[in-house]
């Protein structure tokens, strides 16, 4: 390519400023500039973890904009909910895919930048339903939309890998998930004040106010696109520089590999599916419960929604760094899902203040996290990984795509309560495949519950 | 605000009384013990010669009776007296009761069993702007326009639409001189139900009635509004029991099930319980399918007494009560944003009015199956789980290792 043949005569010519010089030539490269040290990859790192920041931002836009998609769509819950199950859909299919689309189709920077554009894409479509005043549409941009979302995590988690080796790697996807989550928060607080200020401004009906509301939150997507394109030029940079590999996923996906998850890997999956479904729809109907059960006004309720996300940002490294250091994950999962079935019968039969529910909900979903993933790999050998992460992630989709419309037709129907009964029951099964899971793991004398020392002297044992 | 955790899993009134103590030592005098069934009795009781609306419920129970006597000569009203006898029974004096001091014209005899009585006026329809809304409390709903006096309206002929079958009754009517032609195609419409018995009524708000109550759905349908955002209202009068006015409490509930979205029963007692009661949620629903789409929030203002000659006067309260000043408040449908009348020119509004005990909620089977479910089987499963795991434990450790 004609680009490739410029650079190679800057390697070998003179060139104005000293950007493409090879390692171990005469003159060496400013630290910024130098793909080896770490003060180009901290500029590395920050890109990577404002790349997750556009499609954080607008996943939570209708939960942010509830009550003003109902009212100015002239919708009714389920719905809405729907905004969140086309998400999900794609991602049935794709957390399959996404690994080999960038592995052997596209290229991993390629992969981010095309991932990126459709989620740019997707949620300009979302916000031209709003102002052409068509839900129909609305959906094709969220469908869009999760094409590029979950794929862009995987991305953006091979970038981590390909940058960042050892010890350094959890940090990184540590500060890639703060980041995400910061996204999400500052679209919470930010979204519902927003309209009303173009409200007051522009003298339109509210679908128009909505879909320009909506492009705006679009800002944050081009600037994910714009650090993806940044990424890859860096990216190719480093690896004519330092002669390193395009950084692949490694993952292989075998849906045959299925037949051969144990039991405990199936428990995990249930705990998994079960848990998520009553969190993030919960998130996703939350700001409207918080209005109408707790009296508050629109921004405090938008404020108390975001909580879990601001509490996930700090305490995902913190509570990453305890489960390694303690050990026992199976412990930790009992406590997080009990605190989450605590959390939801507070908000569901007292009117006790929702922060101190919310909290906890943020607390308990950092846990879990951080607690239940590490178990698919103790329980699956590494080269069955990727069909197991690949496969865990696509039923949590499809969980999050069939509950989200299920809540918002219970809630249509029935109201707050008993959807807070249902997701109390959805926690409930979580808390019986954890408790089962144990049991099955103690009877045979597996190793999901080993503390720390106890998994390095197996580490040290199985390498002699 | 009263919220008050109680021992139903909802609701409790905010009265620090155990009201279960209550009834079972002050109500027996009273006769208000909240009877299970009583027998319902409507009967139209005609004029001549000018035809004019006067039903007489009668709710028989073991030992006590309840009389709602609705009445539309002049705004709709109704009277409600409870006795403590069976056989009490309503008399009217017509000739009394449209001569200009009606006062005896209405009785119910014998006078010395009647434990509680009160009445209920509809005295006004209100319209307020709900775009220009001053800063301050002191119009929250908007700029008000002139009231439709309730008194000036005209009724449709109570006897064709009673219906024995569901025990109900429409009244039904327009303004009689009505030069803007608001209700060319409009009217509003009181539909009263007695009950024989406990249940819960199958359209939103879904209330929970018992035999000592009736309900009362108002509904304004077809009128023009004045205005593109004009929210509508009721103003509602009471004859109080005592010197000071009754006041409306807020209930907080923990149980939305039957009205999505409302955690609030407001509820009025004329006196501490057993006594009159007014009860409903404050939600009005702007279209005929009522759903949480046309759910709009409703306003109570607070009771403030109010002098007799500054309200549209009902002789059929007059003529029980004598001349009385009475305790008015207002009652607001709609907010400026989100559903309203403006959607569908449709608003219906429900309450429960009745004498003794007001119903108390509570959470549905279903809910509480569920929650037993949920929180019993992983508990089971872990005292299962342990006792499999200790009798494993105790069957491996009888093994001897050979090594």
């Amino acid at each position: 390519m004609e680009e490739e043949d410029e650079e190679a005569r800057g390697l070998l010519g003179d060139r104005p400023e000293g950007d493409n010089a090879v390692p171990g030539a005469p003159r060496a490269l400013p630290a910024l500039c130098d793909p080896s040290h770490l003060a180009h990859r901290l500029v590395v790192l920050f890109l990577m973890c404002l790349l997750g920041f556009g499609s954080y931002f607008c996943y939570d836009s209708p939960a942010a904009l509830q009550t003003q998609v109902k009212q100015d769509m002239q919708v009714n819950t389920t719905k809405f909910m729907l905004l969140y199950a086309w998400y999900s859909w794609p991602n049935v299919v794709l957390c399959f895919l996404g690994g080999f689309l960038i592995d052997r189709i596209f290229g991993i920077r390629w992969g981010t930048v095309i991932f990126s554009c459709f989620v740019c894409i997707g949620q300009a479509i979302f916000a031209l339903g709003g102002i052409f005043n068509a839900f129909w549409l609305m959906e094709l941009g969220r469908f869009v939309f999760g094409i590029g979302g979950e794929s862009l995590a995987v991305a953006q988690n091979t970038y981590a890998v390909s940058w960042f080796k050892g010890k350094e790697l959890n940090l990184v996807f540590g500060l890639q998930l703060s980041m995400a989550r910061i996204g999400s928060t500052v679209n919470m607080n930010l979204m519902g004040w927003l309209y009303t200020k173009i409200e007051a401004s522009l003298r339109s009906p509210g679908h128009m106010i909505l879909g320009v509301t909506l492009m705006i939150g679009c800002v944050t997507c081009i600037l994910s696109l714009f650090c993806a394109l940044v990424l890859a030029y860096l990216d190719r940079r480093a690896e004519k520089i330092l002669h390193k590999e395009q950084g692949k996923t490694g993952d292989v996906i075998k849906l045959t590999d299925v037949k051969d998850f144990s039991l405990p890997l199936w428990l995990v999956f249930i705990i998994c599916v079960c848990y998520y479904v009553a969190i993030f729809p919960f998130i996703g109907l939350g700001k409207v419960f918080f209005m109408e059960k707790f009296g508050f006004a629109s921004q405090s309720a938008s404020a108390i929604n975001s909580v879990v996300y601001v509490i996930s940002a700090p305490m995902s490294p913190v509570f990453g760094l305890l489960v390694d250091k303690t050990g026992k994950n199976i412990i930790w999962v009992l406590c997080a899902v009990a605190t989450t079935l605590v959390s939801h019968m507070m908000l569901a039969f007292t009117f006790w203040n929702p922060w101190i529910a919310m909290c906890l909900l943020g607390l308990s979903y950092s846990l879990l996290a951080c607690a239940l993933w590490p178990m698919v790999a103790f329980v699956v050998p590494e080269h069955q990984l990727g069909t197991a992460y690949g496969f865990m992630q696509s039923i949590q989709n499809l969980g999050l795509a069939v509950i989200s419309i299920l809540a918002g037709m219970i809630l249509d129907t029935r109201g707050y309560l008993f959807l807070e009964v249902f997701f109390i029951a959805c926690v409930s099964l979580s808390l019986l495949a954890v408790v089962c899971l144990y049991v099955v793991n103690r009877a045979r004398g597996g190793n999901l519950n080993y503390s720390a020392k106890q998994r390095e002297e197996l580490k040290l044992s199985h390498s002699e | 605000m009263c919220r008050c955790w109680g021992p139903y899993w909802g609701w409790v009134p905010c009265a620090p009384t155990p009201w279960l103590l209550l009834s079972l030592v002050c109500a027996a005098p009273f006769g208000l013990l909240g009877e299970e069934t009583r027998q319902i009795s409507m009967k139209v009781i005609s004029s001549w010669p000018n035809p004019q609306n006067l039903l007489h419920i009668r709710a028989v129970g073991t030992n006590s009776t309840l009389h709602y006597v609705w009445s539309t000569l002049g705004p709709p009203a109704v009277v409600l007296v409870a006795t403590n006898t069976t056989q009490s029974a309503l008399s009217v004096n017509w000739s009394l009761l449209m001569s200009p001091d009606p006062y005896g014209g209405l009785m119910v005899l014998p006078k010395d069993s009647i434990q509680f009585s009160s009445a209920l006026v509809f005295t006004r329809l209100l319209e307020f702007d709900s775009t220009k809304v001053s800063k301050g409390a002191t119009q929250p709903s908007g700029k008000p326009y002139p009231p439709y006096s309730l008194a000036e309206f005209s009724w449709n002929n109570i006897t064709n639409s009673l219906d024995l079958a569901t025990l109900s009754a429409i009244f039904q009517g327009h303004p009689v001189d009505e030069p803007t032609g608001a209700f060319a195609n409009g009217s509003l419409a009181f539909k009263v139900q007695a009950f024989s018995g406990s249940g819960r009524s199958a359209q939103p708000p879904r209330l929970l009635h018992t035999a000592d109550s009736c309900q009362v759905e108002v509904s304004l349908d077809g009128a023009s509004p004045r205005g593109n955002h004009s929210v509508f209202g009721l103003e509602v009068a009471t004859v109080g029991t005592g010197p000071d006015c009754p006041s409306v409490k807020e209930l907080h509930s923990i149980d939305d099930e039957y009205a999505p979205a409302v955690f609030q029963v407001n509820q009025l007692l004329w006196g501490s319980s057993p006594s009159g009661f007014m009860q409903w949620r404050p939600v009005a629903f702007s279209q005929k399918q009522r759903n949480r789409e046309s759910a709009v929030p409703c306003q109570a203002s607070s009771l403030h007494p109010t002098l007799a000659y500054s309200l549209p006067s009902s002789p059929v309260v007059q003529a029980f009560f004598g001349s009385q000043n009475l305790c008015a408040f207002n009652l607001t449908f709609g907010a400026p944003t989100g559903p309203g009348y403006w959607d569908q020119h449709y608003l219906s509004w429900s309450m429960l009015l009745g004498m003794g005990f007001p119903p108390v909620d509570a959470l549905s089977p279903l809910v509480l199956g569920i929650m037993a479910v949920a929180l019993g089987t992983p508990g089971l499963m872990l005292l299962g789980g342990g006792l499999f795991l200790l009798l494993r434990h105790k069957q491996y450790s009888e093994y001897q290792s050979i090594n």
